[in-house]
């Protein structure tokens, strides 16, 4: 659906973007993640063709962007920018309905009524959009940029400044439209966010450092482990395993830390030693690391 | 869902829409040109009207203005006039250039503010994010701060044209309704005021306040005071066919500016310079 195929982009001597290549299929979020000036912003400008790549190629639904295809490609991307950027003394209906006729809605009013009930605002539909908490404008924006069901959501930060619940609305929105088989490429500083809706992330930081899914970073850079939790203390089980051809196994409390090849395969073993050895088994889950370290592990590999 | 054809001048419909709304909502843009207006309006009534009413002394006794008389002689239609009446028609004429710097100031602090604004309210990227080309967004900034412009600038018109008629001498409001005074308001206010807006914009996708946009949209008030003190002083006498020239040299100097601002706002200076 949405391809960027080698996107560089330099300014004057400042390489913001270097080969940046991924693709976004429907119904599928794509998590952007990078620190600060690491080419997030750039890179979502030039897939919305907002700004043109110094090499390489931005394709939606096969179509190369380009000058001459960029104005209609346009209208196939809804794009939440960084700051809401409403016009402060038109209401939130002026607002919507302006975007409506831009994108040529032939129903542009039934739209931005449908928008208003969709994102609750329709009991603020006259304010102007100056009088609005930072968390509806962000829902104002929102609206704005599905006002002409995309196929394709671009979304920078769009949780950023808002209140728990106003994040989580947006969350299960974002989860919508993945129902909606829309492409949706997520960009944030917010790994918790990413953890609950991403099916793939990529790390930037000028390059792309990695691109996968949580699970398959995360087997990457730490191995698949399994934690077995007992009720009693796990040291002295830890050379039963051992014994038995498992290397790598730790022991806190009363927690066991197993490095396998395949923690699906590996555990009803693990667990027989276990039981057979006298353990009283509590929990076996698949050790996940949080997505904060896969990320800080993986910028810490890369050049800076 | 959407609409076939005709498809960009909607969207120039609907931004112009939307900048009326906004003018509408923020009245207080139009101040200066309504104060420019207004002094424009009020400063011939001063000297042809209230001075002479407030002195006792007639114009006409002056011989400053023996050459209103010489220049309203030749005039047909307006060789029934007095000898007051034609001072009065020529003090109105010269200063109906004043009504030209009407629009001109009008159309700068709306482009100026309309450019600027966006661009400081961070509102023009999710803009660009639309379908709507460059073309298409200078066309409606540009109408946008052209139409209210006009239309004040015909206000202030039809207010002196009835002021001349409700307080000067009889006859002296003809002076106002010939080719060559409704060449001025409606053929160089227009295309002046284009050529400070399209200057103004130009200017405004480059600096990040108001106030330089304006500075240099400003500059075309420089010759058209120039051309009230050549016509008050008797060095240059304005005729329709010069008023025609002028025109087309205004007109030349717009298609070039048109030009010269699509290719100065360009979308990713504005995306990646504009702070």
């Amino acid at each position: 659906m949405l391809t960027a195929s080698h996107l560089t982009r330099r300014f004057d001597d400042r390489v913001a973007v270097q080969d940046v290549s991924f693709e976004v299929a429907p119904g599928e979020i794509f998590a952007l993640l990078g620190p600060n000036g690491a080419g997030k912003t750039t890179t979502l400008r030039m897939l919305a063709g907002l700004i043109e790549p110094s090499a390489g190629a931005v394709r939606v639904a096969g179509e190369p962007m380009t000058r001459r295809t960029a104005s209609r490609l346009r209208g196939s991307i809804g794009f939440l920018t960084e700051a809401p950027g409403l016009w402060d003394r038109l209401s939130v209906r002026q607002n919507l309905r302006v975007y409506a006729q831009l994108h040529g809605l032939q129903e542009g009013d039934r739209a931005v009524d449908e928008a208003l009930d969709v994102f609750d605002l329709r009991a603020r539909e006259r304010e102007p959009a100056a009088q609005l908490s930072k968390g509806l404008r962000q829902r104002v924006a929102l609206a704005r940029a599905l006002l002409h069901r995309p196929s394709i959501v671009l979304l920078d930060e769009p949780t950023s400044g808002l209140d728990p619940e106003s994040a989580r609305e947006v969350r299960d929105l974002i989860l919508r439209l993945r129902e909606q088989r829309r492409a949706i490429l997520l960009c944030t500083h917010n790994l918790d966010e990413v953890e609950r809706v991403a099916d793939r992330v990529a790390v930037l930081r000028s390059r792309l450092v990695a691109s996968d899914r949580p699970a398959a970073l995360r087997a990457r850079l730490f191995g698949a482990r399994l934690r077995v939790t007992l009720a009693t203390a796990a040291a002295p089980f830890v050379p039963v395993l051992t014994r038995a051809g498992v290397p790598d196994v730790r022991a806190d409390g009363r927690m066991l830390s197993i490095g396998v090849d395949d923690a699906a395969e590996r555990a009803p073993e693990i667990v027989r030693l276990l039981v057979n050895a006298g353990a009283a088994i509590q929990a076996v889950t698949p050790e996940q690391p949080p997505l904060e370290e896969v990320y800080l592990r993986l910028l810490s590999e890369s050049p800076a | 869902m959407r609409r076939p054809g005709g498809a960009a001048g909607a969207r120039i419909r609907a931004l112009l829409a939307k900048e009326l709304a906004d003018l509408r909502a923020n009245p207080s843009v139009f101040v200066p040109a309504i104060v420019t207006g207004l002094l424009a309006l009020l400063l011939p009534f001063f000297v042809a009207v209230i001075v002479p009413a407030v002195t006792g002394e007639r114009l006409s006794d002056s011989s400053d203005f023996q050459l209103a008389l010489e220049v309203y002689r030749d005039q047909p239609g307006l060789r029934g006039l007095g000898a007051e009446a034609a001072v009065q028609a020529w003090i109105f004429q010269q200063f109906l250039i004043l009504l030209v710097i009407t629009p001109v100031a009008a159309s700068m602090s709306v482009a100026a503010y309309s450019v600027i604004g966006e661009k400081q309210a961070r509102t023009l990227e999710p803009l660009l994010a639309t379908p709507i080309t460059t073309l298409e967004l200078l066309t409606a900034k540009v109408a946008g701060s052209l139409l209210p412009a006009l239309a004040l600038s015909f206000v202030s018109f039809a207010l002196y044209v009835g002021g001349a008629l409700a307080f000067a001498e009889a006859g002296v409001y003809r002076a106002l309704l010939t080719a060559r005074s409704l060449l001025v308001v409606f053929l160089l206010g227009p295309l002046a005021a284009l050529a400070a807006l399209q200057m103004a914009v130009c200017v405004s996708s480059r600096v990040n306040d108001a106030r330089s946009a304006q500075q240099i949209g400003a500059l075309i008030i420089l010759p058209v005071a120039g051309l009230l003190i050549a016509q008050v002083t008797g060095s240059l006498l304005l005729t329709g066919e010069m008023i025609l020239l002028i025109g087309l040299g205004l007109a030349l100097l717009n298609g070039g500016l048109l030009v010269l601002g699509i290719a100065l706002f360009d979308r990713e200076s504005i995306l990646t310079r504009w702070k």
